[in-house]
């Protein structure tokens, strides 16, 4: 019981300490690639769709089909399968999408672009919204603008993202026409612009080509504002509960003993505390985004990653689908890396 | 709060003594104290009390189906589809002629047993990995978390389609998808409170009697850790709600004429600019119900965590 | 608490004002056709591998075809690519004329030798396009003996058999497995692994080369698909000629009904080619806006495996097809997207059952409940029954699964994705199957080669592309009766055999039809002119804004 309990201590002691806990970060990375490889691959075998119809048709003959199920290599056994898998997957092959004729990294290239306007819309909104209100509800704790607050992030919890932009789009498009429809632009002002950050707003205003901006800025808002309004809601909490713990300690009290005003108080010294804690949450927020664009990318016929997997998802495309959760974890683990990493390097405390 | 024992007959004003006794003469006033304290400043919280009396409403909802429901949840009318509300349906009529009021009624049963049914799953898988990772330690530990991680590092709802496009659609796949992906945070706290109890001085006296691991995790570390493990679930439930939601929008969860609520939203889709009430009603509905189960839990958290104090 | 109601008031209230005019109507370009589709099952252009609507509906407008039956009377053959044909005594040899001057969009010209490359390419990638000439003798193995360009404007096809010739052109020369694509790009683009040559399918994939009105400038899988005018395009009228007017045509995905709907409002597209019934409905009393209804030769049908004891009796089948309240639907759920009728051969191809005669089946539960109990099932039985989630599929499930409870049948429904319902139909995994189906070429054959002929039940066999394999059901009769009628060159005696068929199976066969699928198409009046719709396609040559 005893050696179970000490089971981490007997190291290497003669690696000096970087070494030893970048071997640490470095093998965990590796293991959990491989655990996100296995279980995508897994995934990917229980699928019930069939790829080889996506391609050959409904109304083929069998002989076509087993042809193109040995193309596919769907005949080998399943652990040769997985090291083919592997080694794809490690190349950044990840085989063509069969409900887009397009190698997936090719579409996931077009796509993304589009799903990380979306995000960053929403986060910019998440933000700017958020930190301020989180601010204040520290500030003004038990008062009437902390439980405005509370509830509204509550409310950002608990709406089903999906049916906020379904009610949106009946409310601000059908009946108001304050925001422009599903897509990303009207149709007369697709290619107008090409596309060089892969951003529609930024390019339009790069290129001068403000009606083009201007339509665009009407199709992002919906939808960035829904999606924004969930981290928003994080955010402000997030801050709130962070900006409390600054306000209880003794130098806040010892600042405005000493006469500082309240507000420089607030934003030169407890802000100022807080902002690694909010990057790190703002990191985290975002990625969250990433899942939250995949049902308001599929509402809205946003161009994007999350409509892209839902799509090949219903077209039984395994090879898209595996890719974008895939890529997804990946992404989801180095947000999380890089929150974790900035924590470290930022914070004087965890030194 | 005296005027209102005051008021009240003498057993509940005895009881209500008893249980606010300066001094505890046994194990079980102790902690009936310890609960009727935490109830007292729960109820000190209206929102809270909005979230519990919602929930409570829905459970009443649940278990009165049959007699508050004006039709059955399949009862057809195809020349009286697609009705606004009105007298005879109070929510309107969906594209078969249904009522949309005695649908929403019916399918609080499924959103209740989708939520119970996950949470009854993910609880004690979440505490099972978390106890013994947190009390063995060592290899146990390294490997249980490093397949915690990896769940963790896939978006909920992501890895639950992904689950479920395996699986299959239908409402026992859609709970067992979304379990699959609420135990990991779960089985994360359960080991952080395993290790600050493995340490204490009550385990090690254990220890010594010459107990196994296994029965000091089953008899000692796990009920201590379940608390905080319902007050997690708890917390999750709202996610756990709009997970499911989800996948019956995207047609992967309760499959028709079923009237589990996303399934419904999901079919109002279709008719959002004729009839808005198709896809309002439903998730009016969700999002009612994932709001009380965060009123709630944000009140549970309120009282258990003494740092909010 | 309060104010939050409030808000909450005021965001429906004006939710049920509906939608109001629209601030500032945006119009679409004088000289782009914009349409709204869903273009979800689209994975390539490439005509030797096309297997869906869609994709063949834009097909037609890239890549002409040797000839091709007339829009408003798909009983006539008219001529494309060829400018006229003919057939040698014995019946076995067709020998079609190329016009002079076909030319690629680049200016290039287009020969014989061009078009019997591609059909050549049909047979050797073999996906399911190649049924539409292996049917009809033509094989992997011969076909560069069986198809041959004899000059640059002559190309002759030797067949095993001699075949009617209007059902042979119609079925086989008017299909998309005759377009012309261009041999020196394909061979040059071909990619070879393991020694097999793709025959330039990766290449024609996304940028078919063709001789036809328009040539493919963009494709975004899921988002968009551009057309662009052929300027050196022979001429969309087989007859007289002339140049399309429209320099392009945009299809965008917009996947959602209420949206294309209220782009349609809104003049944001000027065509909508994905309504639900209930957004057609409230189209139709809009004054800029007009629908278009076309008969298509599809169905939406039920399928029972006969492989299953229960319904295997063909009076269990019957009694389903008196548990659809055909007139109900027909006013109600698929109002504008489908005409009820059961007999299998679709109104307007040859030698169909009128309509009356096509739809002799009504809702009538107390006689479902006698039948069944003929049948000896009295109590009734539950199965299971699988559908696509497409609308307008989920609420006809759940109208017959209600009609069938009320007689003691319980029908445990289960939606997914086309995908996989295909793949479930395929593999005989269904009791019962909620499924649609498109005929290929406008003739009884069609329908009866395929739903009705079983060449060989056994599970071996795999006929998948057979819905009567699928179904289990084999009846010997019906395969003689339609070997007899496809080969009967009496056009008389033809039809009547073909009444004959179909009739009955009306009562027994494997499948209950439920509708016959109508593309409604809504199309803003004030510009759109001259869009021409078929049963099987629509075609822009001569659309007009």
């Amino acid at each position: 019981m005893t050696a179970a309990a000490e089971g981490r201590s007997p190291q290497p002691r003669r690696l000096p300490p970087w070494v030893r806990a970048g071997w640490r970060v470095g093998s965990s990375i590796v293991v959990t690639l491989l655990g996100l490889l296995g279980l995508t691959f897994f995934i990917g075998r229980m699928l019930p769709i069939d790829p080889v119809i996506a391609i050959v048709g409904e109304q083929a003959e069998q002989s076509t089909y087993d042809m193109v199920y040995k193309q596919l290599g769907l005949d080998r056994p399943l652990y040769v399968q997985f090291g083919y898998f592997i080694r794809d997957m490690m190349s950044g092959n990840f085989g063509q999408a069969l409900f887009t004729g397009n190698r997936v990294i090719d579409d996931l290239r077009r796509v993304f672009p589009a799903t990380i306007e979306l995000a960053t819309f929403a986060i910019c909104i998440g933000v700017f919204v958020g930190v301020p209100v989180g601010m204040l509800a520290a500030v003004y704790r038990g008062r009437a603008i902390d439980h405005v607050a509370r509830m509204v992030g509550l409310i950002g919890y608990s709406s089903p993202t999906f049916w906020l932009g379904l009610m949106g789009l009946v409310i601000f498009y059908a009946a108001l026409g304050w925001v422009g429809g599903p897509g990303r632009l009207d149709v007369y002002f697709i290619d107008v612009v090409d596309l060089v950050t892969g951003s529609v707003l930024i390019d339009s205003a790069i290129a001068g080509e403000w009606d083009v901006f201007r339509n665009a800025f009407s199709h992002i808002v919906l939808p960035g504002s829904i999606l924004g309004f969930a981290s928003m809601a994080y955010i402000s909490r997030m801050t709130r509960s962070f900006m409390l713990e600054q306000l209880g300690q003794e130098y806040v009290i010892a600042a405005r003993v000493k006469g500082l005003s309240k507000w420089r108080v607030i934003w030169r010294h407890a802000f100022r505390n807080i902002l690694v804690q909010l990057i790190t949450v703002i990191a985290l927020a975002y990625a969250f985004l990433l899942e939250g664009a995949v049902l308001t990318e599929t509402v809205f016929a946003w161009p994007g990653f999350g409509r892209y997997l839902t799509a090949g998802l219903l077209a039984g495309d395994m090879n898209a689908v595996l890719a974008c959760t895939l890529i997804i974890g990946l992404i989801f683990v180095g947000l999380n890396l890089l929150s974790d990493l900035l924590y470290r390097l930022l914070d004087p405390r965890t030194r | 709060m005296s005027a209102n024992a005051a008021a009240a007959g003498p057993h509940r004003r005895r009881l209500h003594r008893w249980l606010t006794a300066e001094v505890t003469t046994s194990p079980q006033q102790a902690s009936l104290q310890r609960l009727y304290f935490g109830w007292l400043r729960f109820r000190r919280n209206p929102l809270a009390m909005i979230g519990l009396s919602i929930l409570l409403a829905l459970i009443v909802i649940a278990l009165l189906a049959p007699w508050l429901a004006h039709y059955g949840s399949n009862d057809q009318d195809l020349y009286a589809r697609l009705k606004p509300p009105s007298a005879a349906h109070w929510l309107g009529t969906d594209e078969l002629g249904r009522d949309i009021y005695s649908r929403l009624i019916w399918g609080s049963r499924i959103t209740l047993y989708i939520a119970c049914l996950v949470a009854i799953i993910a609880a004690p898988v979440g505490l099972i990995v978390g106890t013994t990772s947190g009390y063995l330690g060592g290899w146990t530990d390294t490997v249980l978390m490093r397949v915690t991680d990896i769940f963790l590092s896939f978006p909920g709802l992501v890895l639950a389609l992904a689950f479920v496009a395996a699986l299959g659609p239908g409402i026992e796949n859609a709970v067992i998808a979304i379990a699959l992906t609420a135990w990991p945070p779960i089985a994360r706290l359960a080991r952080a409170e395993t290790l600050t109890i493995r340490s204490s001085d009550y385990i090690a006296a254990i220890r010594i009697q010459g107990a196994s691991p296994l029965r000091i995790i089953v008899k000692h570390v796990m009920p201590m850790c379940v608390p905080s493990v319902i007050v997690r679930i708890t917390l999750n439930m709202a996610g756990i709600i709009l997970t499911a939601a989800g996948l019956g929008f995207l047609g992967l969860g309760a499959q028709p004429p079923s009237p589990e609520w996303g399934a419904m939203l999901s079919t109002g889709r279709q008719y959002l600019i004729g009839a808005w009430w198709l896809a309002a009603m439903p998730g009016l509905a969700i999002l009612l119900t994932s709001l009380a189960f965060n009123l709630f839990g944000d009140g549970l958290r309120d009282v258990l965590d003494p740092r909010t104090e | 608490m309060q104010k939050w109601r409030y808000a909450l008031a005021s965001a429906l209230a004006l939710a049920l004002a509906g939608p109001v005019g629209s601030p500032a109507t945006a119009a679409t370009p004088k000289d782009t056709l914009v349409m709204a589709w869903n273009l979800d099952a689209l994975i390539t252009f490439d005509p030797a591998q096309i297997a869906e609507i869609n994709g063949n509906d834009i097909i037609r407008n890239v890549c002409d075809p040797l000839v091709e039956y007339k829009l408003d009377d798909v009983s006539k053959i008219v001529p494309k690519t060829a400018e006229s044909w003919s057939v040698s005594e014995d019946g076995l040899k067709l020998t079609f004329k190329l016009r002079p001057n076909l030319q690629f969009p680049s200016g290039k010209k287009a020969t014989a030798h061009d078009l019997a490359w591609s059909m050549h390419r049909v047979l050797h990638l073999g996906f399911g396009a190649s049924a539409n000439l292996t049917q009809w003798g033509f094989s992997k193995d011969k076909a560069e003996q069986q198809i041959v360009a004899t000059d640059d404007h002559t190309l002759v096809a030797h067949l095993d058999k001699p075949y009617p010739l209007q059902l042979i052109l119609s079925a086989a020369f008017a299909n998309q497995v005759t377009q012309l694509l261009d041999k020196e790009e394909g061979m040059k683009n071909a990619k070879v692994a393991d020694g097999k040559s793709d025959h330039g399918n990766a290449f024609f994939k996304t940028a078919p080369i063709c001789v036809g009105p328009y040539k493919v400038r963009t494709w975004n899988a899921n988002d968009v698909v551009i057309l662009e005018r052929n300027d050196n395009y022979y001429g969309y009228d087989a007859y007289a000629g002339g140049k399309p007017a429209l320099r392009r045509i945009v299809y965008r995905h917009v996947p959602e009904s209420g949206a294309q709907r209220l782009q349609i409002e809104k003049g944001d597209i000027d065509v909508a080619r994905l309504l639900n019934s209930d957004d057609l409905k409230a189209l139709s009393s809009n004054k800029d806006v007009h629908i278009e209804q076309t008969l298509m030769h599809g169905f939406t049908y039920l399928v029972f495996n006969a492989a299953d004891p229960i319904l295997s009796n063909p009076k269990v089948r019957l009694a389903f097809r008196y548990l659809i309240d055909y007139e109900g639907l027909g006013k109600t759920v698929i109002q504008y997207l489908g005409a009820p009728r059961n007999s299998l051969v679709p109104i307007g191809a040859y030698a169909a059952l009128n309509e009356k005669e096509g739809l002799p089946f009504k809702l009538d539960l107390d006689k479902a409940k006698q039948i069944l109990a003929e049948a000896g099932y009295p109590q009734g039985f539950s199965k299971k029954y699988i559908l696509s989630a497409n609308t307008p599929n989920p609420p006809i499930a759940q109208h017959i699964a209600a009609n069938a409870a009320k007689i003691g049948v319980k029908l445990e429904l289960e939606q997914m994705a086309d995908a996989h319902l295909f793949q479930r139909a395929r593999n005989r995994e269904f009791d019962v199957l909620q499924i649609g189906w498109g005929a290929g070429y406008p003739d009884a054959d069609s329908m009866i080669s395929r739903h009705a002929v079983n060449p060989d039940n056994r599970a071996e066999a795999k006929l998948a592309q057979y819905p009567s394999w699928r179904s289990s059901w084999q009846d010997q009769k019906v395969n003689q009766w339609a070997e007899a009628a496809k080969m009967e060159r009496d056009p008389a005696k033809r039809i009547a055999m073909y009444a004959d068929i179909q009739r009955y199976m009306l009562e027994n066969g494997p499948m209950a039809y439920i509708y016959q699928t109508v593309r409604s198409i809504a199309i803003r009046k004030d510009v759109v002119k001259d869009f021409q719709i078929g049963p099987f396609w629509v075609a822009y040559g001569t659309a007009k804004k």
